[in-house]
C-alpha cells in the first residue's frame, strides 16, 4: 500500500490529482517566487475526508499543507514536493447563519466576501476585509489571522472567530471555542499559518452594519504632512474605521491603471473612513477635516454616495496591481512600525532608495503603522533584482529597529522565516515550538513555514538543570 | 533552597494560601530576570509555583494540588513604556489595573477592560480573566493584549507579539497564556493596545420582569458599547446599556424610544460590572438561560457571558441549559462537577505537558488536573 | 501563447471567483490563473496532453476574468491564441470530430439554420435519444427554441422624424434564424430614434462562433467588413453580444494583413445599447408596468464592457423596475458553442443561473444575447420550473416606444 493507493480508496478519481501537468498549477500561491510541485493534491468535501487524509499522512509520515484559494503573499500554502496538498476550495458551504446571535458557521473554502454577501441585505457584515476579500478563503484568513483596511477599528480575524472545528495533525476532529474555560487555544490557533492543523468549520461573528459611512480623501504636499494629520486624528481621540495613505509614486501608478482622479500634484493622499451612528460620524468628520486643513492639506473631498466612496477606494485598492504599470517587476513588502515612528522610517526608506538606486512606492494602513512598500525593479536589468531584494530586507530591518514587526498581515510563511531570528530570540522561538509540538509532535503540518529550521519535537532545546533530560 | 537567588524570600502563611493551600515560601521578584532566577531555582528543587498579583482571584477555579512557592509579583508594578501617540502601553504584570488607569487617564487614554476588583493586577487579569460589560465593543483581555513576556517553569524567558497593534509574526503566546491560571508559566510583562477615553458616556437603564430580550437594541444601529442585565434572585431585573462618544446622550435617548422607557444617567448603575456575590459561577449562554431559584445573574445580553451567584447543583442547572451553554464553578462552595464539558481539553493537556512537563506550575487548578 | 502576455499575470487569484468552471469544480487548473499556468507550461515544453487540452476546452471564454483582473492580463487574447494550438495538436475522438464538423457546418450559415427549424419540435422529443448518441446532439436538440414566424426584413428601414444617423444592422445567424422578432424590434427602435437602418441582405456569419472555438474566422470577417462597407453606414449596430464582441476584434483577427486590418479599424461597431446611449433618447418612452431581471451577457459585459448602458435604457422606461441577478458576473454556460461541446458543465451553470434568475421574482428576463436566452430557458424547462418569459433589450424598448403597454 502506498499513500496514493490509500488516497485513491478515499476519494473519487476527480478529487485526487496526480497528473504532473495539473499538479504544477498548484506549485505556488500568491507569492510566485517560491515554487514546489506537490506530490499529490486532494480536494476534500467534508471534515471527515480531511481527517482521513491527515491520518493517512500520519501513518506514512508524509507532510501535508492546507490551501484555500492560494492568494497568500508569504508562501504559506507553498506545497511540499514530498507531501499532500489538501485544497479546501470545494468546501464552500455556509452551514448556518444566526442573525439573532450574530454568528455564522462556514466551511473553510468559503470566501471572505461571501459571508458578507450572504447577510448584507439584512444589514449585517463580516468585519475583517483583506484586499483579496472577494477570493481569499476564510480558512486561509484563519491560518494567517488576516486583517484589512478596516481592522484599525474592528480588529483582525482572531477578534472575529468565535469557534473552530479543527483536524489536528494527528487526524482528530476537535472543537476549540472561546467558551472553553482554560487556555485560549482558539487565539493561539488563529494565525498559526497552518502549522497546528486545519480548520474545517469556522464560526464567525457577524456585525450590524453601521448606520453611516463617510469617506474623506485629503491631499497633502508631502507625506510628512499626511503623517502629522494621522497622528493628530488619533491624538484627538477619534477612531476611524480606516486611515490609508499613498505616496506620490503610488498615486502615479494608480492613476495610470484606473484613472482614480486623485488631486494632481499631491505628494500624499490620505483616505479616512468614519463609520457608526450618523450623529457620531458627523461630529467626527468636521473634526477630521479641520485637522487635515490644520496640518496642511490643500484639498479635501468627502464621498457623498456609495459610488463616490467606491471611486475614492478604487485607487487605493488597485494600487498593488497598478504598480505593474509603472514598473516591470516589484516586491510587495509588509512591515509594521509604531505609528509615531512612521516619519523616521519613511525617511529611512527614502535613504535606501538613494543608496541603491531603487524606487519604492508606499501604500500603507497609516492608522496602525502597517507599511506596504512596493519595491520596484526591472527584472531584465542585471543586478537590479538583487538590489531590490536587499532594499526590501533593509526595510524590515528598519521596522524591527523601531520596535515594529516583520509582518502585519501577510504572514511569515516560507518567505520571512529567515527574518524571525531578527525579531525573536532562540528562547522565544523555542517556546513557540513547544506549542507546535503539543499540536504536531510529528512535524507534519505545513513544515518549513514560520520557523527557521525548527527543531524536532523530541530535541531538548537547551541544557537545563532541573528537568529530567529527555532523550528523544 | 531559594536563598542564593538574591530575590526577596519570606515564609508563607495562611494569608498567602491559594484556594486553601498554604505555600512554604513567598518570593517577591522585582524584574523579569529575578523571576527567571526564582523559577530556575524552583526547577532545581522540584518546587511547585503559583504566581500571584493582587490575590483577588486566588480562590477562583480549583485549588492547586501543591504550592511550594507563591510568586508574588506585586513589586513589579511599573509602567515600562507608554507612547501616547501609538496608543500602546507596556507594563510589568504586577501593576494594579486601577493604577494603570490613573496613568493612562492623564493622556486621555484607557485600557478598555472592566475589572471589578480594585486590587487586581494586569497579570492576574490575563491569567484569570473576568468578563466585563464593554467586552462587547472592545473585546476581552486577550483581544487587547498585543505582546507578552512569560517565564516558563524552567526559567526560560520568552517574548511573543510586540508593541505594534498589527503583527502576525510567530505564535501568539499571549493568547495561549490568557486564561491559563498560572499553569503554563508566569506572565511577567504585557503590552496592550489602548483606546481614547470617549468624549461622553450615557447609560440607559430600565427595570423589567424576568429575562429581557435586548434584540431590538442590538439590531439597531445605535452601537451600544455594552448591554448588561442584572437579574437578582428575587425581584425585578434591570437592563442597562452604555453609549460612548460625543453623541452618547442623543443615542441613549434614541434607545429609550426603542424600549419605550427607561432613564438616562451619566453614571453607571451600582451593580455595573460587579460580580453578583458568592459562590460565583461563570455562565456562557447565547439565549435567555433558565435560572434556578435563589440564583442571581449579571452579565452581557450582547455577548451571552455572565457571572452567577448562589448555591445550586451545577449538574442540575447544566442539564436545564441548552447544549451550547457552559457553566463553570468559579469560587466558593459548589455542588456537582465544577467544569462541565470542555471539548478542547485533550489539546490543553498536551500543551500543559509541553510547557510544564514536571507539573510544577499551579498543578491542578484547571479542568483535567492541568 | 505569447510569453509577454503570460508574464502580466501576477498569480493574485482575483479571477477565480468569476470563473464559471472554478465556481463549479474549485480546481486550480480549471481557473484562468491555472490555465495561464498551463499555457506557461506549454511554452516551457510541456506536451498538449488530453488533460491539458481538456482544461482549455472547458474554458467558456466568458471573459469575466478579464473584467476582474487588476493587472490587466489579456486573457481573451491568450485563450484565443491557445484554441488553435489545441485544435492543431490535440487529437479528438472521431465522434467528437464529426459532431464539431456538424456544428460548424450548421451554425455559421443562417440559411442552413433556417432549414432545420421546422424540425425543432421533433428535435426536442428526440433529445433523450440524441443525447445517447452524443451529448452535443442532445444539447443541440434541447436548446432549440420553439418555431417563430419569420418574415424577411426590408433592406432599408427609414428613420422616423429628423434623421440623426445612418446605421447598418447585423442580423446574426442564431438571432436571425431563431429570434427574428428581435431584429425587427431592433430596427424599429433605431428608426424611432431617428436612424436610417440598412439591413444588407445576404449577410453571413460574423465569424464569432469560429473565432471563439479556435477555428479560422478570416473569411467570415472579411466578408462582413465588405458587406457593411458597401452599405455606406456610419456605424454597424449589433444586437447579439457574441457577434458584437468578435466584430470589435476584427482588427486583431486580421492583423496579419495590414490592408484588411486598416479596413477593420475603419468599421465602427457598436452594441445596440451602447449606441442608443451614445445617441441619446429622443423618442417618447411609454410606461411598461413590469419587473425585469437583467442578465449580463458575458460577451457584452466582460468582452465589450457594456454594463451600465442597458440598465440605463431600461431605467428610462416609466413604471419598469429592474432587478439585479445575484452572481451576475458568472456565465450562464451558453458561451457560443460551449453548451454544445461541454454540455454537462453548461447544464450545471445554466441551472445555477436559472435559480438566481428565479430568485429575483421578476416577471421577465431581459438579455442581449440569443444564446443566453436559449440556455437559461432550457435550464428552466429541464428543472421542471415555469419558464420565465424572455425578451431582448430591444424588444422591451420597442414595446415602450410604441406604447404597447406590455412586452409582446
Amino acid at each position: 500500500m502506498t499513500v496514493f493507493d490509500r488516497l485513491d480508496a478515499l476519494f473519487p478519481p476527480d478529487r485526487v490529482i496526480t497528473d504532473p501537468v495539473r499538479l504544477r498549477t498548484y506549485e505556488c500561491d500568491g507569492l510566485t517566487y517560491h515554487r514546489a510541485t506537490p506530490m499529490v493534491v486532494v480536494l476534500p468535501e467534508t471534515t471527515e475526508e480531511i481527517a482521513a487524509v491527515v491520518r493517512v499522512c500520519a501513518e506514512f509520515g508524509v507532510p501535508f499543507v492546507a490551501r484555500g484559494s492560494g492568494t497568500g503573499l508569504s508562501g504559506g500554502a507553498l506545497p511540499r514536493s514530498d507531501g499532500v496538498l489538501i485544497v479546501t476550495s470545494r468546501m464552500r458551504r455556509i452551514l448556518s447563519i444566526d442573525l439573532d446571535q450574530r454568528r455564522a458557521v462556514v466551511e473553510p473554502g468559503v470566501t471572505n466576501l461571501a459571508i458578507t454577501e450572504a447577510v448584507r441585505d439584512r444589514g449585517y457584515y463580516y468585519a475583517p476585509d483583506p484586499s483579496s476579500q472577494q477570493i481569499c478563503s476564510i480558512g486561509g484568513n484563519v491560518a494567517e489571522n488576516s486583517g484589512g483596511a478596516h481592522c484599525l477599528k474592528y480588529g483582525f480575524t482572531v477578534n472575529h472567530v468565535l469557534a473552530l472545528e479543527i483536524v489536528t495533525p494527528e487526524g482528530e476532529i476537535i472543537e476549540i471555542s472561546e467558551d472553553d474555560f482554560g487556555y485560549d487555544l482558539l487565539g493561539a490557533f488563529v494565525g498559526s499559518e497552518g502549522t497546528l492543523g486545519i480548520a474545517t468549520k469556522i464560526t464567525v461573528r457577524l456585525m450590524r452594519a453601521p448606520e453611516s459611512v463617510t469617506t474623506l480623501l485629503a491631499a497633502f504636499q508631502t507625506i510628512e504632512a499626511g503623517g502629522q494629520a494621522v497622528s493628530a486624528i488619533i491624538g484627538a481621540g477619534i477612531m476611524p474605521a480606516a486611515i490609508e495613505m499613498m505616496d506620490a509614486l503610488a498615486i502615479e501608478a494608480a492613476e495610470a491603471a484606473v484613472a482614480c482622479g486623485y488631486p494632481a500634484a499631491a505628494g500624499a493622499v490620505l483616505i479616512v473612513e468614519l463609520d457608526g451612528p450618523s450623529s457620531e460620524v458627523e461630529a467626527q468628520l468636521a473634526e477630521v477635516i479641520a485637522i487635515c486643513v490644520g496640518t496642511g492639506s490643500f484639498e479635501q473631498r468627502v464621498a457623498a454616495s456609495a459610488d463616490e466612496r467606491a471611486k475614492i477606494w478604487k485607487g487605493r485598492k488597485s494600487a498593488f496591481a497598478a504598480v505593474g504599470r509603472i514598473s516591470p517587476a516589484y516586491i510587495v513588502q509588509d512591515g509594521v512600525v509604531p505609528r509615531t515612528s512612521l516619519g523616521e522610517v519613511l525617511a529611512g526608506i527614502d535613504a535606501l532608495q538613494d543608496e541603491f538606486g531603487i524606487r519604492v512606492a508606499n501604500v500603507f494602513h497609516a492608522g496602525d503603522g502597517n507599511l506596504h512598500p512596493l519595491v520596484l525593479f526591472d527584472d531584465t536589468a542585471p543586478g537590479e533584482g538583487e538590489r531590490a531584494e536587499i532594499v526590501s530586507g533593509r526595510i524590515l530591518d528598519l521596522c524591527i529597529l523601531h520596535g515594529g514587526s516583520i509582518t502585519g498581515e501577510h504572514g511569515v510563511g516560507v518567505d520571512k522565516a529567515r527574518y524571525m531570528p531578527r525579531m525573536f530570540t532562540d528562547d522565544d522561538l523555542d517556546t513557540m515550538q513547544l506549542l507546535r509540538c503539543a499540536f504536531d509532535p510529528g512535524g507534519r503540518s505545513n513544515p518549513g513555514k514560520v520557523f527557521p529550521t525548527p527543531r524536532l519535537c523530541g530535541e531538548v532545546p537547551r541544557v537545563h538543570k532541573g528537568s529530567p533530560g529527555e532523550i528523544f | 533552597m531559594l536563598g542564593h537567588t538574591g530575590v526577596m524570600i519570606r515564609d508563607g502563611g495562611p494569608l498567602d494560601a491559594v484556594g486553601g493551600v498554604t505555600p512554604r515560601w513567598v518570593a517577591q521578584p522585582e524584574s523579569v530576570e529575578e523571576i527567571a532566577v526564582v523559577m530556575g531555582a524552583c526547577a532545581d528543587g522540584g518546587l511547585a509555583v503559583t504566581p500571584a498579583g493582587g490575590r483577588t482571584k486566588l480562590g477562583w477555579a480549583a485549588p492547586p494540588e501543591r504550592v511550594d512557592v507563591l510568586l508574588d509579583l506585586s513589586s513589579m508594578h511599573d509602567v515600562l513604556e507608554h507612547v501616547a501617540g501609538d496608543l500602546v502601553v507596556r507594563v510589568q504584570a504586577g501593576i494594579p489595573v486601577t493604577r494603570l488607569a490613573e496613568v493612562l487617564a492623564k493622556a486621555g487614554q484607557a485600557l478598555a477592560l472592566d475589572v471589578p476588583f480594585p486590587d487586581a493586577t494586569i497579570g492576574g487579569t490575563l491569567a484569570a480573566p473576568s468578563p466585563g460589560p464593554r467586552a462587547f465593543r472592545y473585546g476581552n483581555a486577550r483581544d487587547l493584549l498585543i505582546g507578552v513576556t512569560v517565564v516558563l517553569a524552567d526559567g526560560t524567558i520568552a517574548r511573543a507579539g510586540g508593541k505594534v497593534v498589527k503583527n502576525v509574526a510567530g505564535y501568539d503566546l499571549g493568547k495561549l497564556f490568557t486564561g491559563s491560571y498560572g499553569t503554563l508559566g508566569v506572565i511577567a510583562e504585557a503590552t496592550f493596545r489602548l483606546h481614547p477615553i470617549p468624549a461622553d458616556r450615557r447609560w440607559l437603564s430600565f427595570e423589567c420582569e424576568g429575562w429581557e430580550d435586548a434584540g431590538d437594541l442590538l439590531r439597531s444601529q445605535l452601537e451600544p458599547s455594552a448591554v448588561e442585565i442584572d437579574h437578582p434572585a428575587e425581584g425585578l431585573s434591570t437592563v442597562a446599556a452604555l453609549f460612548e462618544g460625543p453623541a452618547a446622550e442623543q443615542r441613549a435617548l434614541a434607545a429609550r424610544e426603542l424600549f419605550e422607557g427607561g432613564d438616562v444617567h451619566t453614571e453607571a448603575p451600582a451593580w455595573w460590572g460587579q460580580p453578583p456575590g458568592s459562590p460565583l459561577h461563570s455562565l456562557r449562554c447565547r439565549v435567555a438561560p433558565s435560572v434556578p431559584d435563589g440564583i442571581s445573574v449579571r452579565g452581557s445580553l450582547a455577548t451571552g457571558v455572565y457571572l452567577a451567584s448562589g448555591s445550586t447543583d451545577l449538574d442540575a442547572w447544566r442539564s436545564a441549559l441548552p447544549d451550547h451553554a457552559r457553566l463553570v464553578g468559579l469560587s466558593g462552595d459548589l455542588t456537582g462537577d465544577r467544569w462541565g464539558p470542555i471539548p478542547s481539553l485533550p489539546l490543553m493537556r498536551r500543551v500543559k505537558e509541553r510547557f510544564d512537563p514536571e507539573r510544577r506550575m499551579s498543578p491542578g487548578r484547571l479542568a483535567g488536573g492541568l | 501563447m505569447d510569453p509577454e502576455l503570460i508574464k502580466d499575470c501576477v498569480h493574485c487569484g482575483f479571477c477565480l471567483p468569476t470563473c464559471p468552471t472554478y465556481v463549479l469544480w474549485g480546481e486550480e487548473m480549471d481557473s484562468p490563473r491555472g490555465r495561464i499556468h498551463l499555457m506557461a507550461q506549454y511554452n516551457e515544453g510541456a506536451e498538449m496532453t488530453p488533460e491539458m487540452a481538456g482544461h482549455f476546452d472547458a474554458c467558456l471564454g466568458c471573459m469575466a476574468c478579464v473584467t476582474a483582473c487588476p493587472s490587466g492580463v489579456q486573457y481573451d487574447k491568450l485563450i484565443e491564441h491557445t484554441r488553435p494550438v489545441v485544435e492543431r495538436e490535440h487529437a479528438r475522438t472521431p465522434r467528437d470530430r464529426a459532431v464539431r464538423a456538424l456544428v460548424f457546418a450548421l451554425f455559421p450559415y443562417p440559411r442552413r439554420l433556417r432549414l432545420i427549424k421546422p424540425f425543432t419540435r421533433l428535435n426536442r422529443r428526440l433529445a433523450p435519444f440524441l443525447d445517447r448518441v452524443h451529448p452535443t446532439l442532445g444539447a443541440l436538440a434541447e436548446l432549440t427554441p420553439p418555431r417563430s414566424r419569420s418574415r424577411p426584413l426590408p433592406p432599408l428601414v427609414r428613420a422616423r422624424g429628423p434623421l440623426r444617423a445612418r446605421v447598418g444592422l447585423l442580423t446574426g445567424c442564431v438571432q436571425g434564424a431563431f429570434f427574428p422578432d428581435v431584429n425587427r424590434a431592433t430596427a424599429r427602435v433605431l428608426a424611432l430614434e431617428g436612424c436610417d437602418v440598412v439591413i444588407p441582405p445576404g449577410q453571413g456569419c460574423c465569424g464569432a462562433l469560429s473565432l471563439h472555438s479556435g477555428y479560422d474566422a478570416h473569411r467570415f470577417a472579411r466578408r462582413t467588413i465588405e458587406t457593411f462597407e458597401k452599405a455606406g453606414v456610419d456605424t454597424v449596430v449589433v444586437n447579439a453580444a457574441g457577434c458584437g464582441s468578435s466584430m470589435k476584434d476584427y482588427a486583431d483577427v486580421l492583423a496579419d494583413d495590414p490592408g484588411w486590418q486598416r479596413r477593420a479599424e475603419c468599421l465602427k461597431v457598436r452594441d445596440l445599447a451602447e449606441f442608443l446611449v451614445e445617441l441619446g433618447p429622443v423618442a417618447v418612452r411609454h410606461p411598461l408596468p413590469v419587473t425585469v431581471a437583467y442578465h449580463d451577457a458575458c460577451h457584452l459585459a466582460h468582452a465589450q464592457g457594456v454594463r451600465s448602458q442597458p440598465r440605463e435604457l431600461l431605467d428610462q422606461i416609466p413604471e419598469l423596475k429592474v432587478r439585479e441577478i445575484a452572481e451576475s458576473a458568472i456565465c450562464c454556460g451558453s458561451a457560443g458553442t460551449y453548451n454544445l461541446f461541454q454540455p454537462q458543465p453548461a447544464r450545471e451553470l445554466g441551472e445555477r443561473k436559472a435559480g438566481r434568475v428565479e430568485d429575483t421574482g421578476a416577471d421577465l428576463l431581459v438579455s442581449a444575447n440569443p444564446g443566453c436566452t436559449m440556455q437559461i430557458t432550457a435550464a428552466m424547462r429541464r428543472m421542471g420550473r415555469p419558464v420565465m418569459p424572455v425578451a431582448h433589450t430591444a424588444q422591451v424598448l420597442d414595446a415602450s416606444l410604441r406604447g404597447l403597454g406590455a412586452v409582446r
